[in-house]
């Protein structure tokens, strides 16, 4: 049992993600899923559960936070990871070791397991989650799901009582989140308590107990999947929620006009270490289209669009801008990619010497229109790393804006991101759309598309088998390519 | 970075030994006569490399150092004054660390992060010297990812991500490398920690590993390569001097 008793805490130096008066008690096999706007402190709820506050994390904190009527604050980190076992939102870093039987057995070395003992373990674990083909693989050639099976593998493998996810979903595609709805059934099953901090509800509304719903750090409401479920559209919304179930998400109904072919590509064929991962690519775009462009992960998603920006040296075929041939030179010229992680692109000490950066002679009204065109004016002074994820890619497009491009590249621009703030890209990116640019979207994100794309592109086995319109007409293909089905968050 | 070689075929090191040789090729570079001798330890170290599976790096590395070799003859031949002194100087101590840096490489890069950590265990050594040095061996093939990402962040603000670029533009290049990845290094070092508190790795019990780390004939070998290289070097100056 996990129990919050007027429980208020304040990070050091920080005003949000703090809480107010929580009390909250989460009974042995239940699955509590937290839910809110980024900042509203449902991280912080679980960083109080296993124990990285305080001892990591520092603040101010009141009350107590008991789990099976312990005080966590009076158990040292090892002890409780024995009880409580951590997932966390970037797969990347959540890693020890290079190799993943390594990775997967690390918590139950750590615990001083008899060999024979984490043999087994790590055998059984294997089994229960059906990850035979990730066994004995270089952790750095797996993807972003993959990893993400290890790291929950790793906890598994500990058999703590309690699970704690945060954002989990943040960085996986939709067929990783399924398996990974599974595997939330496989230890709900096995009476675990769950405690997960999401934004995407959807995936979860079958498996959840209770929904509690923060807003600014105070928990403002409790739900259960139904009640959650009959809200309004409008009313969610309002409450800064995603989608519960994505057969309610719908793309406009008709077409919008495109005006005139600007971009080209013409049997364009990609190669990586000597390997073909895509060929026979052909399509025009207009300007201000904005085209989705998804697929499994290592379909050549990244590879199309480091090729698009003239990243990507091996590649055959011609691209062509109004009727020019655009050799790999032209499109680095041309192009602009706005990473996942905006942090590799940010080089300066402010926001504005960070959209001069690099220029020989920059225009500064230019610069100083485009700092209030996308409302970052008043933190021009700011250094850029001080900036909300938000902002950061608003500086990055305001980058890509002052350097003249005209082809611009998003890769998973809504990852981790809360209602509201996906709602920002979108209008952000119909901005760029109107002033006539060319943009291509990577991602997985179905209710993003629907408000973004004119149409979507679908990457599979080294071809391009669909060229889809976002549009009414289109709803079963397009639900079918990312795997929206009435299963999908609708069973009972 | 382990390559796509499974690692049954390659020669497999206890972590202690590894450590071992690493102590064995510094003091032999450190009491080095002449440069023979030092072109017969990198080829060691070559060898040794191309038997750890990493036949490609030993390859690379013994090349570059070849030239290097004969750059310094071409230098003791050639040149006179101030010029030759600080040639010199530098490649003095260039030989010196050359070997010391090719050998870690292979062992960074052949070392899992567990084994490093029982082996360590074994030797009793402190956990607050382990853990930070655990993260480090971890933190390695990162900074390859991040530098991927930086490369096309660069070139994208049409900065060279090259030695040219570092050259014409030294200031703004170095900036674009560290800014992003001091950032990206904060971040993971604090991400990285979590992960392995939160699976206990503070725990006071002797630490178990699933791969059973112990010494064997390979090992024994290997230090005895070493050692008679060593001893060569020490008793057999005649040879070499």
């Amino acid at each position: 049992m996990i129990e919050l008793k007027q429980v208020s805490f304040t990070y050091q130096g920080q005003e949000h993600d703090g809480l107010r008066d929580i009390d909250l008690t989460i009974a042995d096999g239940e699955c509590v899923l937290l839910c809110g706007r980024s900042g509203c402190g449902k991280t912080t709820i679980t960083r109080l559960v296993n124990g990285l506050i305080p001892q990591f994390y520092q603040g101010e904190l009141q009350g107590r936070v008991l789990v099976d009527g312990q005080e966590i604050s009076s158990l040292p980190m090892y002890q409780i990871a024995a009880k409580v076992g951590s997932v966390f939102q970037n797969p990347r870093t959540q890693f020890f070791n290079v190799d993943t039987d390594s990775e997967i057995a690390f918590g139950i070395e750590n615990e001083a397991r008899p060999p024979w003992e984490l043999a087994e373990r790590v055998e059984q674990t294997t089994e229960d989650l059906h990850i035979q083909s990730l066994r004995g693989r270089n952790i750095f050639e797996l993807s972003g799901g993959e990893k993400q099976k290890i790291a929950f593998a790793s906890v598994y493998a500990m058999n703590p009582e309690i699970y704690l996810l945060d954002e989990p979903s943040s960085n996986l595609d939709m067929t990783s989140i399924q398996e990974l709805r599974e595997h939330l059934r496989l230890i709900k099953g096995q009476g675990k308590t769950i405690l997960i901090a999401e934004h995407r509800l959807y995936y979860l509304m079958d498996i959840a107990d209770r929904i509690v719903y923060l807003d600014r750090g105070e928990i403002k409401g409790i739900f259960t999947p139904e009640e959650l479920r009959r809200l309004s559209q409008a009313q969610r919304e309002q409450m800064g929620l995603r989608a519960t179930d994505l057969m309610d998400v719908l793309p406009p109904p008709g077409h919008a006009p495109v005006r005139g072919s600007v971009l080209s590509l013409n049997d364009v064929s990609l190669r990586y270490k000597r390997r073909t991962i895509l060929h026979g690519i052909g399509l025009s775009a207009g300007r201000g289209e904005v085209i989705g462009v998804v697929g499994h992960s290592g379909a050549g998603k990244t590879t199309f669009s480091r090729a698009l920006c003239g990243l990507h040296k091996d590649c055959d075929g011609q691209f062509q801008w109004d009727g020019r041939p655009m050799e790999r030179r032209d499109r680095l010229k041309q192009s602009y990619m706005v990473m996942q992680d905006v942090n590799y692109e940010l080089f300066a000490e402010s926001v504005e010497a960070e959209c001069s950066f690099g220029i020989r002679n920059p225009d500064k009204v230019l610069v100083d229109a485009t700092l209030k065109e996308l409302g970052l004016a008043q933190c021009r002074e700011r250094h850029p790393n001080t900036l909300s994820g938000g902002q950061k890619q608003r500086v990055a497009v305001a980058v890509s804006m002052i350097c003249g491009k005209d082809l611009l590249v998003f890769d998973e621009p809504t990852s981790g991101l809360d209602f509201d703030s996906m709602a920002q890209v979108a209008a952000l990116i119909r901005r760029l759309s109107d002033m006539g640019k060319v943009i291509f979207i990577v991602t997985h994100d179905f209710e993003f598309i629907c408000r973004t794309c004119s149409r979507v592109l679908h990457f599979d086995e080294g071809e391009m088998p669909d060229d889809v319109p976002v549009a009414m007409e289109a709803l079963p293909k397009l639900r079918e390519l990312f795997s929206v089905s009435v299963s999908n968050g609708k069973e009972r | 970075m382990n390559g796509g070689t499974s690692p049954r075929q390659r020669l497999w090191l206890d972590p202690r030994t590894k450590i071992l040789l690493l102590l064995l090729c510094i003091l032999s570079a450190m009491m080095a006569l002449s440069l023979y001798y030092e072109l017969g330890l990198v080829v060691l170290i070559g060898l040794f490399g191309a038997c750890c599976g990493k036949w490609k790096y030993a390859w690379k590395g013994a090349a570059f150092y070849g030239l290097i070799v004969l750059l310094t003859f071409w230098i003791m031949d050639t040149m006179t004054g101030t010029w030759r002194t600080m040639f010199i100087t530098f490649l003095g101590l260039f030989h010196k660390v050359y070997p010391c840096g090719m050998l870690s490489g292979i062992v960074i890069s052949t070392t899992k992060v567990s084994e490093f950590l029982s082996a360590m265990n074994r030797v009793h050594a402190p956990k607050n010297l382990v853990i930070p040095l655990a993260v480090m061996l971890r933190y390695i093939p990162t900074i390859q990812e991040d530098w991927r990402f930086i490369k096309d962040a660069m070139r994208l603000r049409d900065v060279s991500p090259s030695l040219k670029g570092l050259l014409t533009h030294p200031g703004m290049t170095v900036e674009c490398i560290y800014v992003p990845l001091m950032m990206a290094a904060s971040k993971a070092a604090d991400e990285l920690s979590i992960a392995s508190i939160t699976r206990g790795i503070e725990n006071p019990k002797p630490r178990t590993c699933l791969v059973q780390i112990r010494m064997g004939p390979a090992d024994a070998a290997a230090i005895l390569c070493f050692g008679a290289f060593f001893a060569a070097g020490l008793y057999g100056k005649g040879v070499f001097g």
